[in-house]
């Protein structure tokens, strides 16, 4: 694959991410509950989990899929490098909140399960995508 | 002279092509580029302390007592879905499901105790379904006080609901969004709150019917009955056939199959 290519098919998913933590961002700031197969989601959504520090969980994903889809316009190891930085934190944390809903909340949120699919499908890509500028360099 | 001459030639020569072999020197000062490790350091750090805080910070927020959340249109959560799990469901003072059918379980709960939260969330939804919607089951609620005064004024505004037959709407939407035991979480806010999430409900009224001494005679009434019966602990329950004598049931757990095998012997099947 090509870089181009490469970065832009994070650039594609990190849209498709945006696109599901905006629509999670949208509901709770209306206070409807989402559309949900599993059952779930606004028991997870109103849960403590749904905050860090007073910021919804779903607006702190909507901006890290808009800054990995910026990064991944950018060509150069700076932006490859902050590209993957920020999709291994996201995916850290998507995996914690993903354990936190089977133990601690006992439910699942479909919107959240799909947003930890892209991210899950953007880190090692992002991971490659560095590997491959920062030896190439600037 | 002409030798020296010819050497001192071949000597520049010489140098002039070891000049050119040279690499040429940075032209304007351009730095060298950083290695491949530093990047890949740099990813190692945004990784590991954005990862770090947002999981630090999300557990720190979740240690707090739980709080119940009202949402930006100033409804309880759960208000859709409670109102969805009701519908059309007959209420009657305390009471919900069909007058005449043919089995009567009663449940001592009290609104700030956690193991009756999660009956209401586990079991109750459904027990709506198989037994109360289908005229099989009719259960009573009795509300105890034990825990304190965030229990005592959660009774007095679920009885008061009763009152416009809609008490198992605020007793599911307070479950569902239960706060800290004495964490003074039934505050004026969450009431509020609570009257917006239950609809069809008189709010003036229903403020007014909660501080009334017949509500406050009806829960000592109900911890009479439960003394009477011997039940220290809730949720506990009393089950028989309709209009006949109700025994005390011990539930087998807080799940959907809590009580359905005494339930299915009394009915029959």
């Amino acid at each position: 694959m090509s870089d181009t290519r490469l970065r832009g098919a994070i650039a594609v998913l990190a849209l498709v991410g945006a696109a599901i933590a905006a629509y999670l961002t949208v509901t709770r700031a209306l206070g409807e509950a989402p559309v949900c197969s599993t059952g779930g989601c606004e028991k997870v959504q109103s849960s403590d989990y749904a905050e860090v520090l007073g910021i919804p969980v779903a607006l702190l994903g909507l901006l890290a899929y808009l800054t990995l889809f910026a990064t991944a316009l950018r060509a150069g190891p700076a932006f490859a490098a902050i590209g993957a930085g920020i999709a291994l934190a996201s995916l850290a944390f998507a995996l914690y909140l993903f354990v936190v809903q089977l133990v601690v909340i006992e439910a699942l949120c479909l919107w959240c399960l799909a947003s930890d699919a892209v991210i899950a499908l953007i880190a090692p890509l992002a991971v490659w995508r560095m590997a491959r500028e920062a030896s190439a360099g600037p | 002279m002409a030798k020296a001459k010819r050497v001192r030639a071949q000597r520049a020569a010489a140098d002039a092509a070891k000049a050119g072999r040279r690499k040429p020197p940075p032209v304007g000062g351009a730095k060298k580029p950083p290695p491949t490790w530093a990047w890949v350091a740099l990813a190692l750090a945004i990784a590991g302390v954005l990862g770090l805080v947002l999981i630090l910070a999300s557990r720190f927020g979740a240690d707090e007592a739980p709080k119940p959340q009202v949402t930006a249109g100033g409804e309880l959560a759960f208000a859709d879905e409670t109102e969805r799990l009701l519908d059309g469901v007959a209420q009657d003072g305390v009471a919900i499901g069909e007058p005449d059918a043919p089995v009567t379980l009663v449940e001592f709960a009290d609104l700030q105790c956690p193991f009756c939260a999660q009956w209401t969330t586990e079991a109750f939804p459904a027990y709506v379904d198989e037994y109360i919607r289908t005229g099989k089951v009719r259960v009573e609620f009795r509300p105890l006080t034990f825990i304190g005064d965030d229990s005592d004024r959660g009774a007095r505004l679920a009885l008061a609901a009763g009152d416009q037959d809609l008490l198992w709407n605020v007793v599911e939407l307070m479950y569902r969004n239960q706060g800290g035991e004495n964490s003074g979480w039934v505050s004026d806010d969450f009431v509020a709150a609570l009257g917006r999430s239950v609809p069809g409900l008189d709010v003036e009224r229903w403020l007014a019917d909660a501080e009334t001494e017949a509500v406050g005679q009806t829960i000592d009434e109900s911890g009479a009955e439960a003394q009477a019966k011997g039940i220290n602990s809730t949720p506990s329950f009393l089950l028989g056939k309709t209009g006949g004598e109700l025994e005390r049931v011990e539930v087998t757990s807080l799940g959907p199959d809590g009580l359905r095998g005494p339930i299915d012997r009394l009915l029959g099947s």
